[in-house]
């Protein structure tokens, strides 16, 4: 069953006042977090989150389109060595 | 032809049909550049084979494939699972700021703000943002992919330069 409507989404109150504060100062360092459940609010968008993966932190830079999705869905817990040594992909 | 000398294009994936059709799952950007597709060379048993595409289908989800001389579904069969190469002279030319993530691996990170740091070991493909694993005091420090984070490649020194956010470096030297 999905969160009801009237709770809003769910954030780990002391990761939202890290950026809400760092949005007030105008810093951005990165914010470490076991908070795998918390959702990506558009206050996140331009922080880079370390996020935990139950063995190392993953470093997750917050886009747009990234909001409403959870911290978690970003560092995978499983299947991270996949290498990618020669294929055709890059940065465009 | 050795696999220094190529990229992996992608992998068969499974049989379509009867009649020696196979389909295969591209790992590129852009699958649509390969419609002209003439041949491949498949990794059987760590050896690359050339095989000549005789006819190629490339849709949305899925690209099916049928390579000349296979034939049968059991001569499919034998092909899945394989990957494809192709060699690395056939990669499109990019734009100046552009790079592939093969040639990326042994460049030396420059942070704008904490200079030099170490080389890049190899980049992880991610399904939303791609990771650059650099190696940095005897630890793998990963860096997002990103244009604010990654900020260009200088092909001719083998420099990476990028613009960290602070603390990341912290992050792995603390754990």
């Amino acid at each position: 069953m999905a969160r009801s409507l009237k709770k809003g989404p769910y954030i780990d109150y002391r990761l939202d006042n890290k950026v809400v504060a760092m949005n007030e100062s105008g810093k951005k360092s990165v914010i470490k977090t076991w908070s795998r459940r918390s959702m990506i609010s558009p206050d996140f968008v331009g922080h880079t989150f370390a996020v935990h993966n139950g063995n190392k932190f993953i470093p997750v830079y917050v886009t747009e389109n990234m909001v409403g999705h959870k911290l978690g869905e970003f560092a995978p817990t499983r299947n991270f060595r996949g290498h990618i040594a020669k294929k055709d992909k890059g940065k465009r | 032809m050795t696999k220094n000398e190529c990229y992996e294009l992608g992998r068969i994936t499974k049989t379509h049909g009867i009649k020696g059709e196979v389909n295969i799952w591209l790992d590129v950007d852009f699958p649509d550049e390969y419609e002209d597709l003439e041949s491949v060379f498949v990794d059987i048993k760590g050896e690359l084979v050339p095989y000549f595409v005789q006819k190629i289908l490339i849709r949305p989800n899925q690209t099916i494939v049928q390579f000349e001389d296979v034939d049968t579904f059991e001569k499919a069969e034998a092909l899945l699972g394989a990957s494809l190469y192709l060699p690395l002279d056939v990669l499109p030319d990019l734009e100046k700021d552009q790079f592939y993530y093969h040639e990326i691996v042994g460049f030396q990170v420059v942070d704008k703000k904490l200079g030099v740091l170490g080389t890049v070991n190899t980049v992880y493909s991610m399904q939303v943002q791609d990771l650059v694993s650099m190696d940095y005091q005897s630890k793998e420090v990963l860096i997002p992919v990103s244009d604010s984070i990654v900020l260009s490649a200088d092909k001719a020194q083998k420099i990476l330069n990028v613009d960290l956010p602070d603390g990341l470096i912290d992050v792995y030297l603390s754990e």
